[in-house]
């Protein structure tokens, strides 16, 4: 368990000053790049047809790699003279922020003012790259009526199919859930940091597992869905294997997150009796993270159920399969009776899990 | 073997050598401790909040592994055994901690019958299921703590007091020839301090085990210790029986009268 000092190790020391540049050079860039961006679109300079110009015209003629530049040297020579001209917001977010300034309001320090331009340069970028439109918002509002009409008026004729791929859809979230749980429990030990310190091999799995949950995490259901139906086909299966994927990531996170947060006192007092460390773990862990699992695992089953309702959309079988079509060929009234469906359910699974957790709890 | 031959002084049990520790923040929490405990001693360990007494004594059992120095338990180095004959050497080391340490939500039976895990069969023990001969042993235990009517209950439904014997007749279930108590009664009402110490105390001169106790209170350490030894930032800086503390030696470990301006810099938690 002997680890060499953190403060006196140099790679370690090295790789805390690589993140804080990287840090500051990411924020600085993204702030110039914003700047010019609306620099470009408010100017009309560079062909540019000012504010009218589509916001991935501006994108293309931005000076990426001389701002990134400009930012790496201002990232670093902020970083050099930090004592001088005010600690960083990388160095801040890595090392904390250095005493001398801890209490000082935003207002008062170099790194209040930068952060307080980065929120304002991201909220006007934003409308320009999201095309916001109040003219058109608030005065096109007549042809949204035909569908809320067509909600407030469901059709009876696709109620018997409905309700029998609601149960589908229910089953579908249940099993991808059910299947999820073992494999996230297994991997939830490996993922928390508390208990993979003892050696480098734990450490190294704890690196590899946290990698390959983020990525998992980072794919959209829908877009598993898709992989999963060209591997299985079109089909409720499918969309079985998507939110399972989607849920051992999510899980194993929540899982780990309260492995994490448990009182390690236990596992010393089962460690002194001479337990191994299967031992330590099923009495010093399992005991304590019961109750959080089982209200994660509950939660999860309640996004799976709103999940597999529009699995459906890409062909991952569910209600979300019929109701697809009718978006497009504006059967509104069908699509009504559907949507009451879905509603319906997502509500009636909220209040279960409602009170399941809180009996637990 | 002449009948001339002197009594055989009490075996040692615990020699801690040279005993060192330096924490991964930098932290030096032991530093060139020395000591020695002969078998059926009541240790007590001194010394102000941050002294490093939790620290020497789960060196003592490898909870914490040193970072210099070799510690002895019966004469076998325990610093340099590893896997299972490290646990089958922490199975003859009880163990006693300020906050109990018990798994909450389990009965206060299970617990007490966590205390034979070193020993039991491993894979019966994953599933919570222990021998009739180790349950029955476990319900002996608890009924020398005074608490075999409260056998099936949850551990965290108990008082404070009583969390703290179910510990010891944890401890007890290892049958241990050394028990370690971790500041025992330090978050105990002070009503409550004398009724767990004194089972403690019970152990000590009934069973013969070894104690190791760190205790903060000035008038639990005259009343338990038969020897008392007492570290400051540390270091081991006093070593005597209970009558030789006095007021004065007392102010020299705790340093706060004696030396107002070196206090901050014993105390180094922030
Ligand atoms: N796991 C750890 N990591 C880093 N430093 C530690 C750790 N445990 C203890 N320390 C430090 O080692 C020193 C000694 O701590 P220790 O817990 O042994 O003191 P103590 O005498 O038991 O104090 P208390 O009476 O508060 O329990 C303290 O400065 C503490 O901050
Ligand atoms: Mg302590």
């Amino acid at each position: 368990m002997s680890t060499p000092a953190a403060d006196v190790n140099p790679v370690h020391k090295a790789v805390l000053r690589l993140q804080t540049v990287l840090l500051d050079t990411i924020l600085i860039a993204s702030l110039l790049l914003m700047g010019e961006l609306q620099w470009v679109a408010f100017s009309g300079r560079r062909g540019s047809t000012g504010l009218l110009m589509p916001a991935e015209e501006i994108l293309k003629i931005l000076d990426y790699g001389v701002l990134t530049l400009v930012a790496f040297v201002i990232a670093t020579a902020w970083n050099l003279f930090y004592r001088d001209i005010g600690c960083s917001p990388g160095r801040a977010w890595v090392r904390g922020e250095p005493p001398w300034e801890r209490d000082l309001p935003w207002q008062h320090t170099l790194r209040g003012w930068f952060l307080a331009l980065f929120v304002e340069f991201s909220f006007f970028t934003g409308w320009i790259i999201t095309e916001v439109n109040l003219a058109t918002f608030l005065t096109k509002f007549g042809k949204a009526w035909d569908i809320i009409r067509g909600l407030l008026h469901p059709s009876g004729a696709v109620l018997d199919q409905g309700l029998i791929l609601l149960v589908q859809t229910v089953f579908l979230a249940f099993m991808a859930t059910a299947f999820a749980i073992p494999i996230a429990f297994f991997v939830s030990f490996l993922a928390a940091r508390n208990l993979t310190r003892q050696s480098l091999t734990f450490r190294l799995t704890y690196t590899v597992v946290r990698t390959i949950m983020n990525f998992v995490r980072a794919v959209e259901p829908l877009v598993w869905a898709l992989i999963f139906i060209s591997w299985v086909g079109i089909g409720p299966f499918a969309g079985v294997l998507a939110l399972w994927i989607a849920s051992i990531a999510s899980l194993a996170k929540l899982y780990s997150e309260s492995i994490e947060s448990i009182d390690t006192g236990p596992m010393d007092a089962i460690a002194a009796t001479g337990a191994s460390y299967l031992q330590v773990l099923r009495y010093g862990v399992v005991p304590q993270i019961i109750p959080p699992f089982l209200s994660f695992t509950i939660y999860r089953w309640d996004i799976n159920v709103r999940m597999s309702t529009i699995i459906g959309f890409v062909g991952g079988g569910g209600i979300g399969y019929i109701l697809k079509p009718r978006v497009d060929l504006g059967e509104w009234g069908e699509v009504g009776t559907l949507v009451l469906l879905i509603a319906i359910t997502v509500w009636l699974m909220d209040l279960i899990s409602a009170k399941i957790r809180e009996r637990i709890v | 073997m002449s009948a001339t031959a002197p009594l055989p002084a009490p075996q040692e049990a615990v020699r801690i050598e040279h005993l060192g520790k330096t924490f991964p923040s930098g932290v030096r929490a032991l530093d060139d401790v020395s000591i020695t405990v002969r078998e059926g001693e009541f240790l007590v360990v001194l010394g102000l909040s941050g002294s490093g007494k939790s620290t020497l004594l789960r060196c003592i059992n490898r909870l914490i592994d040193p970072s210099d120095g070799r510690v002895f338990i019966f004469g076998t180095e325990i610093t340099a055994l590893t896997g299972s004959a490290l646990r089958a050497m922490r199975r003859r080391i009880g163990m006693i901690f300020q906050q109990f340490n018990l798994v909450k939500r389990h009965s206060v039976l299970d617990n007490v019958l966590s205390g034979a895990l070193g020993r039991g069969h491993m894979v019966r023990s994953l599933f919570l299921s222990f021998t009739p001969d180790e349950v029955a042993f476990a319900r002996s235990c608890l009924q020398r703590v005074g608490l075999l009517d409260r056998a099936s209950e949850r551990a965290d439904r108990l008082s404070g007091g009583q969390q703290q014997r179910v510990a010891i007749s944890r401890a007890l279930m290892q049958r241990p020839e050394i028990i370690l108590a971790d500041e025992p009664v330090a978050s105990l009402d002070p009503a409550l301090r004398h009724s767990v110490m004194r089972h403690i105390e019970a152990l000590n001169r009934e069973e013969g085990m070894t104690v190791i106790c760190s205790l903060h209170d000035i008038d639990l350490v005259r009343r338990y210790a038969s020897r008392i030894v007492a570290l400051k930032a540390g270091r081991l800086v006093w070593e005597g029986q209970p009558e030789h503390l006095d007021a004065s030696t007392f102010r020299e470990i705790y340093g706060e009268d004696a030396e107002p301006a070196s206090n901050s810099s014993v105390e180094e938690e922030p």
